[in-house]
């Protein structure tokens, strides 16, 4: 086993897993192509024998050298995490951290952009440790009048608007005040 | 030459109203790529509809600007932030952001300003006096098989600048590779690994998965060390590098404006490729490599100096061909479309004052990064002070709406987000995120000139690497692999002798 550790094992598979994932579902489009002889699934398949090579590969190598990274390598990753304190609250932080931008992605389409902005800025102000009230509330405004002011007023970028209501009707109300901006110049 | 070039001076400053979108390509790429979660990706796609009414010259020459002057304001949030503001500047953080850590972020910015502004002028230069020759060499000598050559050699480079060791590098580059082979085949149409999702059959488009993979992740990788106490704000320091210090690197500057106008010129390839390949060589050259990634100036410089000499390079095959050299170029070509002209040769007869008009904006837009760009920097400086946890939404924010705008879909919403937790699990592990992003922009590039330069050789391998540059390119990249893999074999060795 050498210097390899569970960490090291569980990576591995996760790739092999990933590249069987690819493999398995590249028989869906195991079609030919008239002017290409090599057909559609030689270009996936190819990068996949090479990944389970590379993956052997890095397995070889952490079992001689364990994590540490290779000599006179360029923009490696730093982890000064090791010697910091690990309480479980910092891990339920950082984990609700990771998936709240998911759920703001998810509510975009019957949400709206409009009505899920401030929620989603004031919840990532107090989920990085803001606390004040006045702070938050001020700072979720003031993000989302410039992000209105940009994109909305100056650029009449085209937003999502939901299709739920009331979050539809309020993007709609939105969209009719910068209407009305709009015409006053 | 100097006569066409005072004629698209005059054209461009004889007219109010194409000085006003000049200026407005000048600051708007500038901000937009200095803004961290947008980029001038996003501005363009804003900006394109609005384009069916300008003049075509103007069209073309506001989104050209835009090119030169984004490309710069990139390396400003690849600096300050570690959040490159387009897939060009990321070799710009390698070094950069280990600047900013250390509190030399000025010197690192006023470099990225002058490598930049020097760039971008030389390569303008070069563009006006050669694009005619140099597209007909490119027409002789440039086909698929040297382009999929090309981007073999730039997978090379990009696997051995990244990760903390060279499996990793490659793992990235892989993965990044794999996850361009979403959507349909690039030869006969047909959809992969679509999972039943009617949008994905489109492919997963760049942006958002730039936007994750850096801005994104990034976001993550600070909240978590603010989450375990571990957070340091970065150090304002606005001191510029000197005349001196920067002439040490004379060099590295003429070499990346060679090599960064080379990739230019090669259809498809563009400024990303070229940022890595000036970044590659500089380290390849290098007396100090191991200074390399921990704030060694020469990186930004090469970084920046490479991708700025390719966006004048990168109008020659849009230009002369019709070929786009990048995502901005190909908005451009429908800036063209829009006006019903066709980007190629006969543009060179039919519009002479359209393509000189460009060719001057281009040329002042980079001089104006010298200018602009040092006042600009002294205030953008200043984001460093704002504390994290108020930056973060609004980054969050900008990468939102930049991931939206492109094709107006929610699922590319969603992919930067799953982009931004999959880049800040690999980082945890030591991946290469910059690999990762140059497999997904160059993978269908490498595919389909793959399959092309197989079907003129007839499927024989001889043939392919008969043609010189094509197999100047392969020999160079399979030794940029061999030595990496030696080293990790040798390190292996000497793990075992330790033992």
């Amino acid at each position: 086993m050498g210097k390899l550790n569970t960490s090291h094992l569980i990576e591995a598979m996760a790739w092999v897993a990933i590249a069987a994932l690819f493999f398995i579902y590249s028989f869906e489009f195991n079609q030919k192509i008239e002017i290409y002889k090599f057909g559609a699934t030689a270009w996936p398949r190819s990068i996949l024998l090479m990944l389970m090579l590379v993956i052997a590969g890095n397995l070889f190598y952490q079992r001689a050298n364990g994590s540490t990274p290779q000599p006179g390598r360029v923009g490696i990753s730093e982890d000064d995490l090791d010697d910091a304190e690990k309480p479980l609250s910092s891990y339920l932080n950082i984990g609700s951290f990771l998936f709240l931008p998911l759920i703001f992605a998810w509510s975009l389409k019957p949400v709206g952009f409009y009505a899920a902005t401030p929620v989603f800025t004031a919840l990532v102000i107090i989920l990085l440790g803001e606390r004040r009230p006045r702070w938050i509330i001020g700072i979720t405004l003031f993000i989302y009048a410039i992000i209105i002011g940009l994109f909305m007023i100056v650029l009449n970028a085209p937003l999502p608007q939901g299709t739920v209501s009331p979050f539809y009707d309020f993007s709609a109300f939105m969209l009719r005040m910068n209407n009305q901006l709009q015409n006053m110049f | 030459m100097i006569e066409n070039f005072l004629a698209g001076t005059a054209a461009l400053f004889g007219d109010p109203i194409t000085i006003l979108i000049f200026v407005f390509g000048v600051i708007g790429g500038m901000l937009f790529g200095a803004i961290p979660g947008v980029s001038m990706l996003t501005l363009a796609a804003i900006l394109l509809p609005f384009s069916a009414g300008l003049e075509p010259a103007q069209g073309v020459m506001l989104f050209a600007v835009i090119y030169c002057t984004g490309t710069y304001g990139g390396a400003i949030t690849a600096i300050l932030f570690n959040i490159p503001g387009a897939p060009e500047n990321a070799p710009t953080a390698f070094d950069g952001y280990p600047m900013t850590k250390q509190g030399r972020a000025g010197k690192a910015v006023g470099a990225a300003v002058l490598c930049s502004a020097i760039g971008g002028t030389a390569s303008a230069l070069l563009m006006m006096a050669a694009t005619e020759p140099l597209a007909k060499w490119a027409i002789r000598n440039i086909g698929p098989p040297e382009i999929f050559a090309l981007v073999f050699f730039g997978l090379a480079v990009a696997s051995s600048v990244g990760g903390n060791t060279i499996w990793k590098g490659w793992m990235s580059v892989l993965l990044g590779l794999l996850v361009a082979t979403v959507g349909q085949d690039p030869v006969g149409g047909i959809n992969r690994y679509n999972f039943g999702m009617t949008d994905l059959a489109a492919g997963i488009a760049f942006v958002p998965a730039i936007l994750g993979f850096f801005a994104v992740s990034e976001i993550f990788i600070q909240a978590e060390k603010r989450a375990f106490g571990k957070y340091n704000a970065p150090k304002l320091d606005v001191n510029f590098p000197t005349f001196l210090e920067l002439w040490r690197y004379k060099i590295a500057v003429v070499r990346s404006i060679l090599v960064g106008f080379f990739c230019g010129i090669l259809p498809g390839i563009g400024a990303t490729l070229a940022a890595f390949m000036g970044y590659g060589e500089a380290v390849r050259w290098s007396k100090d490599k191991e200074s390399f990634g921990k704030g060694n100036l020469e990186g930004v410089i090469s970084s920046e100096t490479a991708n700025n000499a390719a966006t004048g390079a990168a109008m020659i095959p849009l230009l002369a061909l019709g070929l786009p050299g990048g995502a901005l170029t190909a908005i451009m070509v429908a800036v063209f479309q829009f006006h019903d002209m066709e980007p190629g040769p006969l543009v060179f007869y039919n519009s002479p004052e359209l393509i000189w008009v460009v060719f001057a904006a281009m040329f002042y837009a980079n001089v104006s990064i010298l200018f602009i760009g040092l006042i600009e920097t002294k205030t953008i400086l200043q984001l460093l002070r704002i504390p994290f946890h108020f930056l973060a939404p609004m980054i969050l924010m900008l990468a939102s709406i930049g991931s939206y705008i492109g094709r107006g879909l929610v699922l590319d919403v969603m992919v930067m987000f799953l982009a931004g937790m999959i880049g800040f699990l690999l980082r945890r592990s030591g991946y290469s995120i910059p690999g990762i992003v140059l497999g997904i922009i160059l993978g269908k590039i490498g595919e389909q000139n793959f399959a092309q330069g197989m079907q003129m050789v007839h499927y024989d391998l001889i043939t392919y690497l008969s043609r010189p540059i094509c197999l100047i390119l392969i020999v160079a990249g399979a030794i940029t692999l061999g030595t990496g893999v030696y080293k990790a074999l040798a390190s292996n060795r000497t793990s075992a002798d330790q033992q």
